[in-house]
């Protein structure tokens, strides 16, 4: 592989999707981030609402967070990959609209229609609360998940088939060529090595979705056809943690260009960054397992190879990503701002993530910690330090390079400010679930109001940083889009070196 | 405890992990070539990552040969030393075939659910979890659970089911050897 890469300038109906992917992003993530602070509220007693409420939120809250996250991980994707393989920007519009009739109907169904079943939407739950709560419910819930689903698959179709033309298959897009010794040092930039590591993952994490998804709504319909409850236990948690881990190896294309950009330092997928990638994409299939360790009924294998494949699952970012951020940053002479500020940071939120993770991926710690507030202590991390923070990052990387414009101090106080308190939020998640704080419950009992009082706080700030966030994004997007070509010339990009 | 050490080693990394990106935010002022450097962090790198492999295998080396899925090796290892009782979920309660404990009593908790998924977690008198296992219709689960102090303990719903998620709690009192009535 040639390490001289030719890169494509982005048109402007790309750069309309990815505005509009990242504006519905912000937006969604205010809302959701208010749905969660009135959680948090509720169970630090300082406003009362229903458990009908609560739990209608709280399936708002989960469904949409991901949704958000993977809108916005797409869009940073999608805008680094066109630059190396050409994409029809019209796909991109097909998922936005996709996922925002996914949108509605998850609302209609959970508003509209009292479908509180968490996105996680056990099997056989929602087919046993439709005798209490009708079936409308259910079905809207089920079919706005399959829209987002659809949409996602065909964005994936979409660059599957582009990088399969452009490198020769899509484990060549895995950098398998290089890794065997056929095809030079270097494989495909990180931007198409991480898109083919989410087609192939996301893809049959969406799959197994639309499979429980589907018999799901044929139980609904008619419960004599059933289906067993662990095997669909499995395929939810198959779906669901593929589909929320890629939405951070969707956003992470953004570290891998805006740092090298920055820094002036090639970020080149060798032999070691291949490799990482290529167990990252099959322990994302694996690792799902961690999820039932509580399910005895599962083979006492499968399970211990879920803890000891979720540890193995840390090294490719903690060895690999974070340690290649943290070398490409060193003694660079790079110049900070909120791009690559954030970028860095994001780094940190993935790694502080995954170590809780991990340690709760250990059986004998699982067994008096699953399901209590350190789950969501940890995934907060990652998708609040991480994840959001990389679409952050991007939002103001595109509105200086498309859009010419610069960050002032209040962002960068806003910036620091909602990292502070995203680690009070998540730190107070991560305390909950030490004194066994359940997740998802609607009242908590008063050992546990101190932790709540404290994330309710953080959310608060936390939301108000947000809301500046997307001021300034969707206020400085509407100005005059700069001429410039989009990654190809550094020297054309004054803004970005000291 | 396990619940202090995983809450102690994961600030303790947090923080460490905290420490080192603030070092390498701070040498970023300075400006190098970029090959020496990467020619000392690739080096370092391999100590790095066999340092977290060996750690991660002990750690799985110790943590793996002592499973909440196989009766505690602690105890005489027979079935007989174990009260058995089944334990029947349901929205939004729990049913228990025997409800007398006592001190020191080794139970084996065989937990299925009649309706939807639950998750059984006892609780001690603290309201520190004691253990957990999920309640699934169609299944039975076993989990060993020896009640080493008399007092009130609580079951608590684990697994999200429905409205009354919250509600699901169910209290057991473990007598103190000797008879007496209540644990306090």
């Amino acid at each position: 592989m040639a390490s001289e890469v030719t890169k494509y300038p982005v048109d402007s109906l790309t750069k309309k999707g990815v505005a509009a992917h990242l504006t519905v992003t912000i937006l969604l993530l205010i809302v959701l981030m208010s749905f969660g602070a009135i959680m948090l509220l509720n169970q630090a007693n300082l406003v009362k609402v229903t458990p009908t409420i609560f739990y209608s939120v709280m399936t708002v809250h989960g469904a949409g967070m991901v949704g958000a996250a993977s809108l916005g991980g797409c869009a940073v994707l999608w805008y680094f990959l066109c630059q190396y393989v050409p994409l029809n920007p019209k796909i991109l519009m097909i998922n936005l609209w996709m996922s925002v009739i996914g949108v509605v109907l998850i609302l209609l169904g959970v508003f509209g229609f009292g479908f509180t079943d968490a996105w996680t939407f056990l099997y056989p739950l929602p087919a046993f609360s439709s005798k209490f709560y009708g079936t409308t419910g259910p079905m809207l819930f089920f079919f706005g998940l399959l829209f987002i689903g659809v949409g996602y698959l065909i964005v994936y179709l979409e660059m599957g088939i582009k990088i399969s033309r452009k490198y020769g298959g899509l484990f060549n897009g895995l950098g398998w060529a290089q890794i065997f010794g056929k095809g030079g040092d270097y494989g495909p930039p990180g931007a198409v090595v991480a898109a083919t590591m989410n087609v192939i993952a996301n893809s049959v994490g969406i799959l197994a979705g639309a499979f429980v998804i589907v018999a799901s709504i044929l139980n609904i319909i008619n419960p004599n056809i059933q289906i067993d409850p662990l095997m669909a236990k499995e395929f939810t948690y198959a779906f669901g943690h593929i589909f929320a881990n890629c939405t951070i190896y969707m956003a992470v294309a953004g570290v891998y260009e805006i740092l090298a950009m920055y820094t002036k330092r090639p970020w080149k997928s060798n032999k070691v960054f291949l490799i990482a990638w290529n167990f990252s994409t099959l322990f994302t299939l694996m690792i799902f397992t961690h999820h039932l360790l509580m399910d005895f009924a599962v083979p006492h294998w499968l399970l211990i190879m879920g803890q000891i494949f979720s540890y193995a699952n840390g090294l490719p970012v903690m060895v690999v990503t974070a340690y290649g951020a943290l070398m490409i940053i060193y003694r660079s002479g790079i110049k900070w701002d909120m791009p690559s500020g954030l970028m860095f940071l994001s780094m940190f939120g993935w790694v502080a993530g995954a170590i809780p993770a991990v340690i709760d991926a250990t059986i004998v710690v699982n067994h008096v910690m699953h399901n209590t507030k350190w789950v969501p202590g940890h995934f907060h991390t990652y998708m609040g330090l991480g994840v959001i923070i990389m679409i952050i990052g991007f939002m103001y990387y595109y509105v200086k390079v498309e859009c010419g414009r610069r960050e002032n101090e209040f962002d960068k106080v806003s910036a620091a400010i909602y990292s502070v308190f995203f680690l009070g939020l998540t730190g107070s998640f991560l305390y909950a679930g030490k004194i066994g704080t359940p997740r998802r419950w609607a009242e908590h009992l008063p050992n546990w109001i101190l932790s709540d009082r404290v994330g309710a706080t953080c959310a608060i700030i936390i939301i108000m940083c947000t809301i500046f966030f997307a001021t300034r994004f969707i206020f400085r997007l509407n100005s005059q889009q700069r001429n410039i070509s989009s990654g190809n010339d550094l020297n054309e990009k004054p803004l970005m070196v000291k | 405890m396990l619940q202090q050490v995983a809450w102690t080693v994961t600030v303790s990394l947090v923080f460490l992990l905290f420490l080192f990106f603030a070092l390498v935010f701070l040498s970023s002022r300075k400006q190098e070539d970029y090959a020496p450097i990467i020619k000392k962090w690739y080096k370092a790198r391999s100590w790095y990552f066999w340092t977290i492999v060996t750690t991660m295998a002990i750690v799985c080396f110790f943590t793996l040969s002592k499973l909440p899925y196989h009766m505690p090796h602690d105890q005489e290892a027979s079935a007989a030393n174990y009260k058995s009782v089944d334990v029947l979920a349901a929205q939004f309660s729990w049913t228990l075939s025997d409800e007398d404990f006592t001190e020191g009593d080794n139970v084996k908790f065989n937990v299925t659910s009649k309706d939807v998924n639950h998750g059984f977690g006892v609780y001690d008198e603290n309201m520190n979890l004691l253990g957990q296992v999920q309640a699934m219709p169609g299944y039975t689960n076993e989990i060993y659970l020896t009640f080493k102090t008399p007092g009130k303990y609580k079951i608590l719903c684990l697994e999200y089911c429905s409205l009354g998620h919250h509600a699901m709690i169910k209290e057991i009192v473990v007598k103190p050897k000797g008879g007496a009535t209540n644990g306090k």
